[in-house]
């Protein structure tokens, strides 16, 4: 049974008793909570990892064989296999299998990268293995836009971001034309109106950010990236309402600016200057790590009180799980050094004191006595 | 067009664009192996631990270091593409002459334009000594089960070269392995 169901369940006996709902209406809602196919059925799962499973057996078969064929049998064996899945996924859809033709379609997608790389093997190519990457991520984004494809959008996702993180690997700099496929990608991912898509865009463009305070004002940009996250937080809170008549996401915006805020912020603090000099000789000085963990703890408290506030639970764990990183790290960091470590202790104890009480008055203020917590 | 109609014409799309791309890689590199200019360039052991990964040989080569001085213009960026132009020395062999990041028009027949690449940043300042390790996309070869030993040791004698295709873009390509002077390992286009 989901938890949906099982939540539903709950209540249903709660408002049969408040005499809200009648027997006839409970098990109306029963019967159609029974009826309903779970979203995430057991047959596509294995469908997809069939397909995958099919994709090593393939390549493992050829990786046997490959020396002994001639490279026209190789091309003709890669074509063979790819136009294979797609006319197995055009099969499946006839049979209204989607799920198993979405298996399919990703199938195509991962033989047409693997030839893409076989292909660079075959004919000696070293060019930039980034570009190869690009070329696969495009292919992808191109089934996802034609078949409408869920899987083939997730899949460029995933390339793109493989995509950035080598290229700013090999060139050091900050890698400002990933912008132009990932726009591409989000419009689509927002086009299918598909939301765990949206979400893959949020993340991806997060992994992209974060790390771009190391390549951009020499080295020193860490303070652009939080105050790009802090803006998109801010946002989110202020104008709510206003984004969520478009498309509802601004919990989630709120919470994907908090997490790149903090990251930036943590950044700042513990690892800039280690990563950059490995040295002391440019660390940070106490005071500005106490000042800036000052207003990361701030920031992360003002975060929690607003996510309990707009009832936004992801958001909340979001800076929960911030907080308790922050004052960890800040405990190794500071172990035996200026800070005394227990009043260290005392001054986190006090903070946390507040903000439980803080949060009672909110709660209290949400729900008058007689309420049930 | 009804639905099913319209998913089939989808995948077919698909299909034929992704068969395109594929198939663009191969003309391009046989257009390139077939009317692309021949030189030949002495292969010069590396690094023995790298040399022989898998079934792959890594190939070093004297123009494979190039005198930071030879610079015309701003510095590569690093991982971007620069040029190298190589000139016909009396002996027979090519050496470097010139490195910039726009393409040089060189229409000698003694001088050949080489796309290159750095995974190195450039440095700042340079003596006239410094070498700068650049890659032509010719370093990595892959030969059948078992003979990477050979053509290691081979490389480490210096008996070994490569006949080296370059088209008007300066890419470049392996077309063959040239042992003690003999055309070996020359590679079919299809």
């Amino acid at each position: 049974m989901s938890w949906y169901r099982t939540r539903v369940e709950r209540d249903l006996a709660r408002w049969q008793s408040a005499g809200w709902v009648n027997e006839a209406g409970a098990s109306a809602i029963r019967a159609d909570l029974q009826s309903r196919k779970s979203a995430f059925g057991v047959a596509p799962i294995f469908a997809i990892l069939g397909a995958v499973l099919f994709g090593f057996a393939v390549m493992s078969f050829v990786a046997a064989h490959w020396t002994g064929m001639s490279k026209l049998a190789r091309l003709a064996l890669l074509l063979a296999t790819l136009w294979g899945c797609y006319g197995a996924a055009a099969l499946l859809f006839q049979r209204q299998l989607n799920a198993f033709a979405q298996a399919a379609v990703l199938g195509g997608i991962a033989v047409y990268g693997a030839s893409i790389m076989l292909i660079a093997q075959m004919y000696h190519m070293e060019g930039n293995p980034p570009d190869a990457i690009l070329m696969w991520a495009l292919g992808a984004l191109l089934a996802a836009v034609l078949v409408r494809s869920n899987p083939a959008l997730a899949a460029t996702f995933v390339l793109l971001v493989v995509w950035t993180c080598w290229e700013r690997g090999l060139s050091q700099a900050a890698h400002w034309a990933f912008l132009i496929p990932w726009t591409a990608t989000a419009a689509v991912a927002a086009w299918l109106r598909w939301r765990p898509g949206l979400h893959l865009a949020a993340m991806s463009l997060v992994v992209w950010l974060v790390p771009l305070g190391y390549f951009i004002f020499n080295h020193h940009g860490h303070w652009i990236v939080v105050l790009i996250g802090a803006a998109v937080a801010v946002a989110a809170a202020a104008a709510g309402p206003a984004i969520d008549r478009t498309i509802p996401s601004s919990a989630a915006l709120f919470a994907y600016g908090l997490v790149v805020a903090f990251a930036g912020l943590y950044i700042l603090q513990f690892i800039d200057p280690l990563m950059l000099y490995g040295s002391q000789q440019d660390t940070p000085s106490i005071q500005r790590l106490v000042l800036l963990a000052i207003l990361t703890l701030a920031m992360l408290l003002v975060a929690m009180l607003w996510a309990l506030g707009a009832d936004n639970r992801a958001a909340l764990w979001l800076a929960y799980a911030a907080f308790a990183l922050e004052i960890f790290t800040l405990y190794l960091k500071t172990f035996g050094t200026l800070l005394n470590t227990s009043l260290f202790f005392l001054i986190a104890a006090v903070i946390v004191s507040l903000l439980a009480w803080a949060a009672y008055k909110l709660h209290q203020r949400r729900f008058p006595a007689g309420a049930t917590a | 067009m009804t639905a099913s109609r319209k998913i089939l014409l989808a995948l077919g799309i698909v299909a034929l664009t992704q068969t395109g791309v594929l198939a663009a890689m191969v003309i391009d590199r046989v257009r390139l192996l077939t009317s692309g200019r021949e030189i030949t360039l002495p292969i010069v052991p590396v690094d023995p631990r790298d040399l022989f990964r898998g079934e792959y040989v890594r190939l070093g080569y004297e123009v494979g270091r190039v005198p930071a001085r030879l610079l015309d213009g701003p510095r590569p960026r690093r991982n971007a593409p620069f040029y190298v132009v190589l000139e016909k020395t009396p002996e027979g062999g090519w050496s470097p002459i010139k490195i910039s990041r726009a393409k040089p028009g060189e229409a000698s027949p003694d001088r050949i334009v080489l796309k290159a690449r750095s995974v190195f940043g450039w440095p700042e300042t340079t003596s006239p000594t410094t070498l700068l390790a650049v890659r032509y996309g010719i370093e990595s070869y892959f030969v059948p089960e078992g003979q990477g030993k050979r053509l290691e040791a081979l490389a480490r004698e210096k008996r070994m070269a490569a006949l080296i295709a370059v088209d008007a873009r300066g890419n470049a390509a392996i077309k063959a392995l040239i042992i003690d002077g003999k055309l070996q390992y020359e590679e079919p286009l299809f």
